[in-house]
């Protein structure tokens, strides 16, 4: 049987799963019903909990928390260390207006050796990562 | 199709219209999909239960994160 490859997971793969209206719904429903192993960074989920705030309400925004604890992703938090890496990817693509979110997700990807992500974003296809979506 | 009863407070069932509203639905509709949003599926990992918790309308919502979070530069 062939292995599933690993994916970093950005924001806007969430929200495509949580958002039936979104063109990318079925194919994160798929993706996410049989997920490899899956990292992803705290300033995602930051970013998730904020869209929901936003767009949404604070009982939405708990929600996509829940769902947070149940999926079987990996959460790298945000220290300085990885501050330090991230900075170097902000710097770098300077010209590509990543959020810190996006730059973490880079860092993270080079740093775990991670080559698929899971996006809707194509900034997170600069550094030669395959968008998985 | 199976006709039962539901007893809502009173807030609960002015949001339920609202909502239903905004998305061009009846509240039984509603009420139908919130059930239907809660049961598990089958063969589905529990997780898969949130999919689809919303529905905004707008099929580039994905495309919108820093829109909405981070706001639009003039």
């Amino acid at each position: 049987m062939a292995q599933k490859t690993r994916g970093y997971v950005d924001t806007s793969a969430f929200i495509a799963l949580l958002d039936r209206s979104d063109s990318y719904h079925s194919s994160f429903r798929r993706l996410f019903s049989d997920p490899p192993a899956l990292t992803t960074s705290a300033l995602v989920i930051a970013e998730g909990h904020g869209w929901f705030l936003r767009r949404y309400d604070q009982r939405r925004a708990v929600s996509f928390l829940s769902f947070i604890q149940e999926v079987p992703v990996r959460i790298v938090g945000f220290d300085e260390a990885e501050l330090e890496k991230t900075i170097t990817y902000v710097k770098k693509f300077a010209d590509q207006k990543l959020t810190l979110a996006d730059a973490h997700g880079l860092a993270l990807m080079k740093a775990n050796h991670i080559s698929n992500c899971w996006s809707t974003d194509r900034r997170l296809a600069v550094t030669g990562a395959t968008l998985i979506c | 199709m199976i006709r039962t009863q539901v007893s809502l407070d009173q807030q609960e069932y002015a949001l339920a219209k609202k909502e239903a509203k905004a998305l061009g639905i009846s509240v039984a509709e509603f009420v139908r999909r919130a059930v239907r949003d809660r049961l598990p599926i089958s063969k589905e990992p529990p997780w898969m239960r949130y999919a689809g918790m919303v529905e905004s309308g707008d099929p580039h919502s994905s495309a919108s994160i820093d829109e909405i979070v981070y706001g639009s530069k003039d």
